[in-house]
């Protein structure tokens, strides 16, 4: 060590920490200070932009939402969790969750614990004026110890900054070996990192072995902990006595400068504007446009982590990769309206990368708002809504046909003459069958045999046909169309009288919970009703020893989270296998209606990759609760490609009452 | 010298081209997989567009194979190709060396249970074309009991992206227009309709055929395909379709309705070009040397094909088929096989 103890004689009380420079400033200063200046102005403007582009109730929404303490509460919760610790990837990929939040932690403890340190041992630096913005990120090059005079405090901060700044180097270690064998992390596909990613990551890579090797080149001069210590001991004995460490701080500053200047145009801006998507997602301010205002905090929250690319059922095929919703985001952010519209159009809708998204983003919602830029403007001819009489009030108690009587030189009395259902007298039960399960007829019988069989008073809602729930629509972005159809059908159900509401199609079910807003009506899917009148003894079923995997349509599980009533109610009649994938990881079956643009080799391979990871367990039978899900896996099964067992395909009303 | 020539399918095409080759001297094997011969066309009725009886044109057909050895409820169990030749094993416990292999294993109907929306084997009244050709046949079917109104369905499994069908069968207009005039002859009460996308009446007679049905017939033709069908409770259907001229949604009562199921590619065929080592193309039948100049030429040297093996055909043409391929076989047969020291060369520059 050198001996510094002569400078410090003649002070009388003889303090731990001396400010070694009195300007409090040197060049190497510069690039860091210029690059972080420049991403925090376009972070201030871009915030401003963004504040002027929500609607001004949203603003006001999310101003109160800051204040409000349950929300408030919510969001510390969720920036720790989700900013800080990756706690979501950390559930499904540890080694992965170790390396995010080694870096995201590691670093947002060094730069708090840089603060404290000034705060602690030289307070005026952390005067803007004075040098704040770089002074306790640089501290350890502007300060002296006093070697005679450290305190356990400091040396207690010297362990600490040596251990997070080691917690990152492990960090940043697993992240460069993630970038070429990113499979053992867990992910078999990683993002394409464009021009800016690589300048950003490659100085993120760099700069904190450059920390460590600026700090331990002055720790004998600033202090050090475990590791530093002994890395300036090793460096002194490569080099000698005098240690040149001007050259190691120059080039870290220069590494955070072009880490802070690459930012804004680099999946790394997520690290500040994930925190803004947070505040604003639960303020519950949602986007109405793909790319301005809200979304515009979303789509940069987006981290370009690449967990989307694995959850995509469209990357069976290496070709659909371009399709996935980071690169979505990525031709979001840089305007490219052509690609945008291709991408969005291709999406099956599944909602798996928003359910695996460790940042909540929401693509799949963007991709809606993005068809509605360009869908939402073509003309329709509702005509047929008012012809039907749908729109007219009904006679309570009856359900109206809504297919007008038969043209085309069919004669009217073509159609039975109970073209009107008469609903049960003290109104119960309404059973909607919707589009999709019409066309699975064996849906229909199947659960008018378990309505018989636990004697449940129902009305058949659609019995001669109905009207479109709007869903379809509304994934193609058709908002203002499904308005219509949503209106007419939600008369319909109102003057109906009913009490509950029982759909078969999980399509229906999600849009009647979130869009009808049926006072007084409780809507359930049939999974839930079924299961319901099995648990309350209603529904006598017998347990056989068939082995049979659920399938989670994603309509209902991730899109409605409805995941445990359909496995208790099939558990009681048979041996339920696990799939490879389910719950919010099952897998798109292929068919989903959400994809305006995927052609049907591409939606058979899915299905494939879908089949395969049910049939892991070795089921017997494949339960699915949509008829969507029913058709194509009955298809699928049929064709019978790649299969190596037998298997039957059922729905969920089928395999209850058989 | 008498060549032995292999004819896998004693369907039509198999038939035409054994009575061929046979007159031209070859030593001719006929293996059908089945009891018995003659395809799709025994379980037929009548043809279009003249209805004449498919007995009689079966008839004829097995007349003409007088000395052709034929083997049924037989199938290959292995082959393997020699020099030149293909040396085969049946599942009869034959084996034969054969100089030319001829594959006729035509087509299977599609499985209409695959569109669910329309019930086949879910409701009761709704039957497939060859359902209704075994009741012509028979007269006997349960379903069928004087019905007043009867649906037919074009396009089931054909031009159908979804059931993964996309070709044209180009069999089923013709047949529905058939079907609908025999129904209207057998039940002149009935009111039958047509429910098609677009008719594709090509042949000779085909046009006459149609305007016959709705002259003479009434039989009523409404372009749009069927969306779903559902059941009544006294087990009528009700069918709902879209009328794409008059741009309406439309829906109608039927006592009965009638799924024209298109040609699929044979699955027995399948299998037997995997043991064999043939192409297939994206729609599942067998790939041809030249779709235009070699149409009955394998991809592989002896190996010919003939009838809906290599895609869908009427009757006229699996037969006309058929008779190329024995033209085809012959002149392999005499030009290019019995050159034993140019045969390779030969089948480079003639295959």
């Amino acid at each position: 060590m050198t001996p510094l103890s002569y400078l410090l004689a003649a002070q009388a009380e003889v303090p731990e920490v001396i400010d070694r420079i009195p300007s409090g400033f040197s060049y190497f200063v510069i690039p860091f200070t210029v690059g972080v200046a420049f991403m925090f102005c376009w972070l201030g403007v871009g915030l401003i932009r963004l504040l002027a582009d929500i609607p001004k109730e949203d603003r006001i929404k999310f101003g109160k939402s800051l204040f409000i303490p349950k929300v408030a509460l919510k969001n510390i919760k969720e920036l720790f969790c989700d900013c800080l610790f990756h706690v979501k990837i950390w559930q499904r990929k540890p080694l992965l969750g170790y390396m995010h939040s080694a870096i995201a932690f590691g670093w947002f403890m060094i730069i708090i614990l840089g603060h404290i340190e000034v705060a602690l041992f030289v307070p005026a630096r952390l005067n803007v004026t004075r040098g704040g913005l770089f002074y306790p990120i640089f501290y350890r090059y502007f300060v002296w110890m006093n070697p005679g005079h450290t305190t356990l405090r400091g040396s207690f901060f010297f362990f600490l900054m040596d251990f997070f700044l080691l917690y990152i180097l492990s960090g940043i270690a697993l992240a460069i070996f993630k970038r070429f064998r990113s499979i053992v992390l867990g992910m078999r596909h990683t993002t394409k990192p464009s021009f800016a990613d690589r300048v950003a990551l490659y100085s993120l890579w760099m700069i904190f072995p450059l920390r460590l090797l600026a700090e331990s080149f002055t720790a004998d001069l600033s202090g050090g902990s475990f590791l530093t210590i002994p890395v300036n001991q090793f460096w002194h004995f490569l080099f000698g006595d005098k240690l040149w460490f001007m050259p190691c701080w120059w080039a870290y500053s220069i590494c955070l400068g072009l880490f802070f200047a690459a930012m804004p145009f680099s999946r790394y801006m997520h690290i500040l504007t994930e925190v803004l998507w947070i505040l604003l997602r639960n303020a519950g301010v949602k986007p109405n446009h793909p790319r301005k205002g809200v979304a515009e905090a979303e789509i940069y929250a987006c981290s370009s982590c690449g967990l989307c690319l694995d959850a995509c059922p469209m990357n069976v095929q290496k070709k659909n990769l371009k399709y996935s919703s980071v690169y979505f985001i990525r031709f979001l952010r840089r305007h490219n309206e052509k690609k945008i519209n291709a991408i969005a159009d291709k999406c099956l809708m599944c909602d798996k990368c928003h359910a695996l998204c460790p940042v909540g983003v929401d693509a799949p919602a963007l991709r809606r708002a993005q068809r509605a830029t360009v869908n939402n403007t073509m003309p329709y001819n509702y005509a047929y809504l008012d012809a039907s009489g749908s729109v007219q009030p009904s006679e309570p108690g009856r359900v109206h046909s809504r297919f007008a009587a038969a043209e085309n030189g069919l004669s009217p009395e073509s159609a039975p003459a109970d073209s009107t259902q008469p609903c049960h007298a003290n109104p119960g039960v309404l059973y909607f069958a919707g589009c999709m399960t019409h066309l699975t007829p064996r849906i229909i019988k199947s659960v008018e045999k378990v309505f018989k069989a636990a004697g449940v008073e129902y009305a058949f809602a659609d019995r001669e046909g109905g009207i479109c729930c709007g869903r379809p629509l509304m994934l193609a972005g058709r908002t203002d169309a499904a308005a219509k159809v949503i209106e007419a059908n939600k008369q319909m159900i109102e003057a109906s009288g009913c009490k509950t509401l029982v759909l078969s199609c999980p399509i229906c079910y999600k849009i009647f919970k979130e869009e009808y807003h049926l006072e007084g009506i409780n809507v359930v899917h049939y999974t839930q009703f079924i299961n319901e009148l099995i648990a309350a003894g209603r529904l006598d079923v017998k347990k056989t020893d068939e082995k049979i995997v659920y399938h989670d349509p994603c309509e209902l599980g991730r899109g409605c989270g409805v995941y445990l009533e359909p496995r208790a109610a099939l558990s009681q009649v048979g041996t339920l296998v696990k799939a490879s994938k389910e719950y919010d990881e099952s897998i798109c079956c292929g068919g989903s209606l959400g994809s305006l643009t995927l052609d049907t080799h591409d939606r058979a391979k899915i299905s494939q990759a879908s089949l395969q990871a049910l049939l892991s367990g070795n089921p017997e039978t494949i339960v699915t609760a949509c008829p969507l899900c029913l058709k194509t896996f009955s298809e699928a099964v049929s064709r019978g490609e790649n299969l190596e067992q037998h298997v039957k395909v059922k729905d969920f009303a089928e395999a209850i009452c058989p | 010298m008498k060549n032995n020539i292999l004819i896998i399918g004693g369907g039509p095409a198999g038939l035409e081209a054994s009575a061929q080759l046979q007159r031209m001297g070859y030593n001719v094997i006929l293996i059908e997989r089945s009891p018995k011969l003659g395809g799709h066309l025994a379980k037929w009725d009548r043809l279009f567009p003249d209805r004449v009886p498919a007995d009689e044109v079966l008839r004829s057909l097995l007349d003409a194979t007088e000395g052709v050895k034929c083997f049924t409820d037989t199938d290959i169990r292995a082959i393997n190709r020699l020099d030149k030749s293909y040396n085969v094993r049946l599942t009869n416990g034959i084996t034969v060396l054969s100089d030319a292999v001829l594959v006729a294993s035509g087509f299977d109907l599609f499985n209409a249970v695959r569109k669910e929306e329309y019930g086949y084997g879910i409701y009761n009244q709704v039957m497939t074309n060859a359902d209704l050709e075994a009741y012509f046949r028979t007269g006997e079917d349960r379903r069928i009991e004087n019905p007043r109104k009867v649906g037919f369905v074009h396009c089931v499994g054909s031009r159908d992206e979804k059931a993964g069908c996309r070709s044209c069968s180009k069999v089923c207009c013709a047949t529905a227009v058939k079907q609908a005039i025999e129904m209207k002859q057998a039940f002149p009460e009935a009111e039958v309709f047509c429910f098609y996308m677009d008719l594709r009446l090509f042949g000779r007679h085909y046009e006459d055929l149609y305007l016959e049905a709705q002259k003479e017939y009434g039989v009523r033709f409404i372009r749009g395909r069927v969306a779903e069908v559902s059941e009544n409770f006294d087990g009528t259907l009700l069918v709902k379709a879209e009328d794409t001229v008059a741009s309406k949604p439309l829906k109608v009562t039927l006592d009965l309705l009638v799924l024209m199921a298109g040609m699929r590619p044979s699955a027995s065929g399948k299998a037997l070009g995997e043991l064999l080592g043939m192409n297939v193309e994206d729609d599942g039948y067998f790939a041809v040397r030249s779709g235009i100049a070699a149409g009955q030429r394998s991809q592989q040297p002896g190996i010919f094909l003939a009838g809906a093996a290599t895609g869908p055909k009427t009757l006229p043409e699996t037969l006309a088929d058929a008779r190329a391929a024995a033209m085809e076989v012959d002149r392999y047969l005499t030009e290019v096989f019995p050159d034993a020291r140019n045969y390779k060369q030969l089948v480079k520059e003639r295959w």
